[in-house]
């Protein structure tokens, strides 16, 4: 077993997390109501990609990732709704679906495409074809 | 004797343009409430996690987007009138020389947050759950400060 070690987002002293404003897309929707842009962290692996969202508010049945002529996106249909009975008394942020794309450059193996949800983060593991795989070739003395 | 019956198309606004006055209506309250508290709200600017604040029946509700966390790991604490929430986000990936990183937008670090409620409120009653990286926090109003009815009995 090797020694792991992970990586920090900017070095070892944890930073002081800084809200930003949500970005709004100017996106066509059936059911009204505002998108956002997720925000997304993609990591390559030898044999994957790894996009992982940030989708508060939304139910795993409520994201949709399609893979169509080399773009990704990820689209929810529904994000958190308050109760019909609560008056707004003051709000800092809107709730609304989200919406992203990406074009890869890599042919993945589209049979292979997994995905899940927990706590509001979607996971999405899109594993490499064969034919671009990294190799490691293993050098014998 | 005539009987009238209401069904849910009877109305002249039902259906879609309904829906598009109580969305009018929705935002006409959510403009007053966001300029009743100009004050907070330019004060909180920056500050994680940004908060939604509603009243009901109750008290308040608040809630707050806080993805990739558990209920375990915020931490939350009332004194008088005041909601305070703490916690961190970490997020890592192996480094083993084979990963890379191609973007990197999902923020990591420590928060903490107080809120002014405009109420009192009864810290034996406050319930906190999450759901889908939102944080929901139930703020019942002290007794003293929640309206009472007052039964009017006929004689």
């Amino acid at each position: 077993m090797t020694n792991q070690s992970t990586t920090t987002h900017e070095g070892s002293a944890t930073p002081e997390l800084r809200s930003r404003e949500k970005q709004a897309l100017e996106r066509e929707t059936t059911r009204g109501g505002p998108v956002f842009r997720a925000d997304v962290d993609i990591v390559e692996r030898a044999d994957e990609y790894l996009v992982t969202a940030d989708l508060p508010g939304v139910e795993s049945n409520d994201v949709q990732v399609r893979l169509e002529g080399g773009v990704l996106s990820i689209e929810t249909t529904r994000g958190f709704v308050p109760e019909p009975g609560w008056t707004p008394v003051y709000s800092e942020y809107v709730s609304g679906g989200f919406y992203r794309e990406f074009r890869l450059s890599d042919q993945i193996d589209v049979g292979r495409i997994s995905a899940k949800m927990h706590d509001g983060v979607l996971e999405l593991h899109l594993p490499k074809a064969e034919q671009h795989r990294t190799r490691r070739i293993e050098v014998t003395s | 004797m005539a009987q009238l019956t209401w069904t849910r198309f009877a109305h002249p606004w039902s259906g879609e343009t309904w829906d598009a006055f109580e969305g009018l209506r929705r935002g006409v309250d959510e403009l007053f409430a966001r300029a009743g508290h100009e004050g907070l709200f330019r004060s909180a600017h920056g500050v994680h996690p940004p908060v939604n604040l509603y009243e009901n029946a109750d008290g308040f509700v608040l809630t707050a987007e806080l993805p990739g966390l558990k209920l375990e790991e915020i931490e939350l604490a009332v004194h008088g009138n005041r909601l305070s929430i703490r916690g961190e986000r970490k997020i890592s990936y192996p480094d083993d020389g084979r990963t890379s990183l191609h973007r990197r937008e999902r923020q990591v670090g420590r928060f903490r947050r107080a809120v002014e409620l405009p109420a009192a409120i009864d810290s034996e009653k406050v319930e906190a759950s999450y759901r889908n990286g939102v944080l929901l926090v139930k703020l019942p109003k002290s007794a003293a400060h929640r309206p009472r009815r007052i039964e009017v009995q006929a004689q």
